[in-house]
């Protein structure tokens, strides 16, 4: 049995399944980081100073993590 | 009948507001704040702050020009003596300006689209909240030839810290909205200074009230030298600039009296009679008559003046100039006054500095004085009593702007006295060649330290007054507290405390404790913690003000005279008949006491109409004539940090406001019935305006035994609530929060007057009065496992880890940072780092950390590897929020991180709850649900407490709050629990009753209940109903303290001590004492020795010594190792062989004949090898007997 036809196979038993995604996680390169005043999406490599590159604040949030954090599923 | 669904007093108090208050939650309020009421509450912090800038005085000068102006002139000669002037060359130099600015991104940034900082950047930053201050320097120089240049420059200051929702702050004025968008709460009322990210406030002190001498009995006084009495009369004087300055007068046994004053805390005493001269020119006569004031039969007071007269003459000193002459010569030395001047201008100027320095005019300096040994006579002849100095009538508060400003300004004052010591160094050092060059005076000024914002910083972080004068007052560190936001109960009492002293603090004695009726209506009197600072600390009452302003009094003494006052300047004033009239510690005139009563109930009518001439907050303490009282007079009060409360006068129904000064003598009834025709000239707004907001809010308190009130106080400020609507803004330590906040069912009024539904502080709990399964002993309580699934008492707590790379081992110290937050190359792909961190070395969001996990990464430079911060909590936290911090400016890269970690703490079996009434237990059971006991409707409750909770306690208002709580739930209303609005004829046990009765339940709020165990009807009906229940911060998790093995000390090998360390609980010698008493010896042995720091020794059977152990390896048939004692086998040896063969005892065999140091092992514990092994260093032997 191929892969497509798993999925398939998969796809028809579970009739609305999550969205696929990719298995390894990849980080993008530059990060992006948000503006505590403006809420502007800044992204900051190494090195770079700390502050919006839109209003010039000097506070960035990380933002949530796209990783599946999940606990307590019960 | 009224109908007892709709309560008498207003059909307001029924409703939730659930639909105003959700309007308010999503459209706050656009030109005013969201609660006014909380910012009357904390206005005397913020208006204290701006009157340093603007309002100081009528004129609109700000308290800081007028202090700079007190510090005055300084100036340095350069000694080179010429014709014109016997000094030299002259430098005068003085602050002519002091400019604040609002907290601005410095120039040097370029980028930011914003230039105001807010405060809440300053919290997320962790820095202060602070703005530039500056001072325009102008000085002159005088030369020989009388030439003389003006220069002037502008110094900066450094960066003073600002009180937010001042005048100097971008918050001022802001509406609710505003607010929300600069990241603050829409309630968020200011008050308190930011510093390093904390926020600070200066707390309110008692401090001594104002320009009114008062007379004190304190034996101490006759220690302070010879023929020195327990007598004296002090008054508190205040400048313009708010900076205080105490003089007390002593009575001399030998009839003669001293002033006292402190200078740079140096106290000086000079005969009263020198400076009476000194500041008149007053004739023996004048003097005389001042003090007899027509009383010539007097003889107790006429043998004393002549006294103090006679006493006067050893001096020599007949005429005021004399008197100023010899002042002078005495202190120049102290006042480092400029060397130009004459000993006259010397003790002129000591006389301004610090004679009743409220007073500008000598006269009237010499008036009080008069007054003030008049009073003291009166003392001393017992005609009139001691003041009580612990008393709130003669108590004003020292406000945190004016203690702030008196600061400033003399951190001014010392650096102007810089500049002059380093002058004078370059002088003698023959280093200020160019003296009269411009240049030279801006080069000692780069010198000296000028950032003065930098030691405001210091003083608001640690609450540490340094000062070379004291300021007048008595403690030298404590002013400052931390505002807490563990939540809104405590942090709004933070501003509203009022502490007596860290001085009384000591003070073996408890009288300044005690709780005075003089403290009525303006400090609450169940709103006090217990143990060591009860009584000592205490809260304002919630209608309580402080006056701030400047109040125009400049009509008074017109006003009075136009009414009867005998005037100052009358030739003869009767003492008898007469009393005085004071204005602010002056004297403006004399009246017979029936004529003052009819002024002061004038001066009353006036104010409380709105004569513009008599301001509201003026104080009219009108003192009668008794018998051994206090002094009498008619004393009126204009100034400012005077206590105030509102209540209404009877006379024409209008509000007016009322001192702790003039209560004293002033009838108020507490409710209208109460009202005594005739007697009565006032009546409180509502009973309750004597309790604090925090006692307030404790439902029904009029039901309760008062202890239990004074408890509530303390636990509604230690429960989990809602700490602020900012959270996600907040980078504080430590943040507890209850995530299933409601709004109580029963609440006081104020509740919503204080817009406490913003921050919900407990849960609406089901509350069953039975003796249920043993599980609700002692004060425990049994919580409803369903409930606590459905998320009663579900809380969390938001730690703060701040990751700073400066600061972390391997940083580079001033250069550039070589460590850089990231995952390295070293870090591989499938390292488990990674599972925790992402590329930028900082840990994603949402993400399960527990002991030991990574919580950032970074990359050492130079090493060339990456390191992590390891979280070091026992809990299983997540990651709730990274912040990266960037730099003042924004120019640099990141350094420092502020990771917020959430963690949950549902409630767990010994978790600390509490009901509104000090009724505090620890849950001990989470019940299941179906063995849980329930009504005949099927109710089951949340919480079941032991009834034994009652009789002791006697908190009635738990029961009725229960009844109404039950009641309103039933028919879907809000309860008013404001306490006092019930009575003995109206009775709660009725109102509420019959709401319950018309539910279709029991009247006396009982119900059958059924056992959830063994479906059995109970035999007796169970008191079921709803109680608001708090949960309170104290849990187990972070209490538990358990131990099987683990870390020893490593001298004594016993357990360490510490919860943090994983060590032990102490087994001390009382329990040590129990189980001797119960002959459990074996346990004893367990505890002591086999847990704690067993050990096996060797011990000498002959010698019994524990310390010498000595051993051999035996090869041969018995292989191993062979132990002797060294001592024992020593002699052996040495008695054996001859004086010749002792070189060679390291070689003899050992082991071959029969020896005494034979060893045995023993048990004992270390300490005791440990104390062996220190006695021998001593030289002192221990012996054990080895049977």
């Amino acid at each position: 049995m191929s892969e497509s036809q798993q999925d398939t196979r998969w796809q028809s038993q579970n009739p609305n399944p999550m969205a696929p995604r990719p298995s390894t996680f990849k980080a993008p390169d530059v990060l992006n980081y948000l503006c505590a005043d403006c809420g502007a999406e800044n992204g900051i490599k190494s090195g770079e100073n700390i502050r919006c590159k839109e209003c010039g604040h000097r506070v960035l949030y990380k933002p949530r993590t796209y990783r599946i954090v999940q606990f307590e599923a019960r | 009948m009224i109908d007892p669904l709709s309560p008498s007093s207003s059909k307001d108090h029924t409703t939730f507001h659930t639909l105003t208050r959700e309007r308010a939650f999503r459209h706050p309020p656009s030109d005013r704040s969201d609660v006014p009421a909380l910012d009357q509450l904390v206005a005397p912090h913020i208006e204290s702050f701006n009157a340093l800038l603007e309002g100081g005085t009528e004129d609109g000068r700000g308290l800081l020009a007028i202090g700079i102006e007190e510090v005055g002139e300084k100036v340095v000669f350069d000694g080179k003596e010429n014709d014109g002037m016997p000094w030299g060359g002259k430098i005068t130099y003085r602050i002519d300006k002091i400019a604040i600015g609002r907290p601005m991104v410095p120039e040097k940034d370029k980028l930011s689209v914003e230039r105001r900082i807010f405060p809440s950047e300053a919290r997320e930053r962790l820095t202060s909240y602070r703005s530039r201050l500056t001072a325009t320097i102008r000085w002159r120089y005088t030369g020989p030839d009388g030439e003389s240049a003006e220069h002037e420059e502008i110094k900066d200051c450094g960066m003073l810290p600002i009180m937010v929702r001042s005048n100097r702050c971008n918050l001022r004025d802001l509406p609710a909205t505003e607010l929300i968008k600069r990241g603050d709460e829409s309630s968020s009322f200011g008050g308190y200074f930011i510093v390093n990210g904390n926020e600070k406030i200066i707390r309110y002190l008692i401090v001594p009230r104002r320009h009114h001498p008062l007379n004190i009995y304190r034996p101490s006084f006759a220690k302070r030298g010879v023929s020195y009495t327990p007598y004296g009369c002090q008054i508190r004087c205040v400048r313009p600039d708010q900076s205080a300055c105490t003089n007390t007068i002593h009575y001399l046994s030998n009839g003669g009296a001293t002033l006292r004053f402190a200078w740079r805390k140096v106290e000086y005493m000079i005969p009263l009679m020198l400076i009476l001269k000194a500041l008149v020119n007053a004739s023996d006569k004048e003097v005389f008559e001042g003090l007899i004031q027509g009383e010539y039969d007097n003889t107790f007071l006429t043998d004393r003046v002549e006294l103090l007269l006679r006493g006067q003459k050893n001096w020599g000193l007949y005429t005021g100039t004399q008197c100023l002459d010899y002042l002078g010569e005495k202190f120049r030395v102290v006042l480092n006054v400029p060397e130009d001047w004459s000993n006259i201008q010397v003790g002129g100027f000591l006389l301004q500095k610090v004679v009743l320095v409220h007073l500008p005019s000598p006269r009237d300096k010499f008036r009080m004085l008069i007054f003030m040994l008049r009073k003291l006579y009166s003392l001393v002849s017992g005609a009139t009593c001691a003041d009580n100095p612990d008393s709130p009538q003669h108590h004003e508060v020292l406000l945190p702007g004016f203690l702030y400003g008196m600061i400033i300004k003399e951190r001014f004052d010392d650096c102007l006295l810089a500049v002059k010591a380093l002058i004078q160094k370059d002088l003698r050092e023959n280093k200020a060649k160019d003296f009269k060059n411009p240049r030279y005076f801006t080069s000692v000024l780069s010198k000296t330290n000028w950032d003065i914002g930098n030691k405001l910083s210091y003083f608001l972080a640690t609450g540490n007054l340094v000062s070379p004068t004291g300021l007048d007052l008595q403690q030298t560190s404590g002013y400052t507290i931390v505002a807490e936001k563990l939540n809104f109960y405590r942090y709004l009492s933070h501003f509203r405390c009022i502490h007596r002293g860290a001085f009384f603090a000591e003070l073996k004695t408890t009288t300044v404790r005690k709780l005075l009726p003089e403290s009525w209506g303006f400090l609450c009197p169940v709103h006090t913690p217990d143990g060591s600072p009860c009584g000592l600390l205490n809260h304002l009452s919630h209608t309580c003000k402080i006056v701030t302003a400047s109040l125009d009094s400049s009509q008074i003494p017109a006003l009075l005279s136009a009414h009867g006052m005998t005037q100052v300047f009358a030739s003869t004033v009767d003492g008898r008949r007469m009393v005085v009239v004071q204005l602010d510690g002056r004297i403006i005139g004399w009246a017979s006491p029936a004529k003052s009563k009819q002024l002061a109930n004038f001066l009353r009518r006036q104010k409380t109409e709105g004569d513009s001439r008599v301001p509201l907050d003026m104080e009219i303490g009108y003192v009668p004539v008794t018998k051994g009282g206090q002094y009498p007079g008619l004393y009126l009060f204009t100034s400012r940090s005077r206590m105030m409360r509102p209540v209404t006068y009877l006379e024409n129904g209008k509000v007016d406001h009322v001192g702790s000064f003039e209560q004293v003598y002033m009838d108020i009834a507490c409710t209208p019935p109460e009202i005594e025709k005739g007697v009565s000239t006032h009546v409180e707004l509502d009973p309750t305006s004597m309790l604090s907001v925090i006692a307030n809010l404790t439902p029904f308190s009029d039901f309760n035994q008062s202890p239990r009130n004074m408890y509530q106080c303390q636990m509604g400020k230690q429960s989990m609530g809602t700490p602020s609507t900012a959270i996600s803004k907040r980078t504080d330590n430590k943040m507890y929060r209850l995530q299933s906040g409601q709004t109580p069912v029963v609440r006081p009024d104020l509740h919503n007057h204080y817009g406490f539904d913003s921050f919900p502080n407990g849960t609406n709990a089901i509350v069953a009065v039975i003796s249920y399964t043993g599980y609700d002993m002692e004060d425990a309580m049994i919580l409803n496992k369903s409930a606590h699934e459905r998320g009663f008492g579900y809380g969390t707590i938001y730690k703060s880890e701040i990751f700073d790379l400066a600061s972390a081992p391997g940083s580079a110290r001033r250069s550039k940072p070589t460590l850089h937050f990231g995952l390295g190359k070293d870090v591989k792909p499938e390292a488990p780092w990674r599972s925790f961190l992402s590329e930028d070395g900082l840990p994603h969001l949402g993400v399960k950390v527990k002991y030991g996990d990574p919580l950032c990464g970074y990359i050492d430079e130079i090493k060339g590897w990456t390191r992590v911060h390891k979280y070091k909590g026992d809990e299983v936290a997540y990651i709730d929020e990274v912040r990266l911090l960037g730099s003042d400016v924004g120019d640099s890269e990141l350094q420092k991180v502020h990771i917020k970690l959430r963690i949950p703490r549902a409630a767990v079996i010994g978790d600390k709850f509490s009901s509104r009434h000090g009724q505090k237990g620890v849950c001990s059971q989470k019940y299941p649900t179906e063995d849980m006991p329930f009504t005949e409707s099927g109710m089951q409750p949340d919480v079941i407490i032991n009834p034994h909770a009652f009789p002791s306690r006697m908190t009635i208002g738990m029961f009725v709050e229960s009844l109404a709580g039950k009641a309103g739930a039933l028919h879907g209303i809000a309860q008013d629990a404001t306490p006092f609005r019930f009575s003995d004829t109206d009775r709660p046990v009725d109102y509420f009753g019959e709401q319950l009765r018309m539910a279709g339940y029991n009247y006396y709020g009982n119900e059958p209940m059924y056992s959830g165990i063994t479906g059995q009807e109970f035999s007796a009906d169970i008191y079921i109903g709803l109680v608001y229940y708090q949960r309170l911060r104290h849990m187990v998790n972070d209490k538990f303290q358990v131990r099987t093995t683990g870390p020893v000390d490593p001298l004594t090998r016993q357990p360490v001590k510490g919860r943090k360390r994983a060590g032990g609980i102490r087994f001390g010698e009382m329990e040590r004492d129990a189980l001797i008493a119960h002959g459990t010896s074996f346990l004893l042995q367990d505890r002591l020795m086999n847990c704690s720091d067993y050990s096996t020794a060797w011990v000498c059977r002959t010698c019994g010594s524990l310390i010498t152990l000595g051993f051999d390896d035996v090869t041969g048939d018995k292989t191993g190792r062979r132990e002797y004692c060294r001592i024992c086998d020593n002699t052996l040896i040495e008695d054996k062989i001859g004086e010749d063969d002792k070189k060679k005892v390291g070689m003899l065999v050992k082991g071959l004949n029969e020896r005494k140091g034979e060893m045995d092992v023993v048990a004992v514990p270390y300490v005791f090898r440990y104390l062996c092994a220190e006695m021998a260093c001593m030289g002192i032997k221990l012996n054990l007997t080895v049977t």
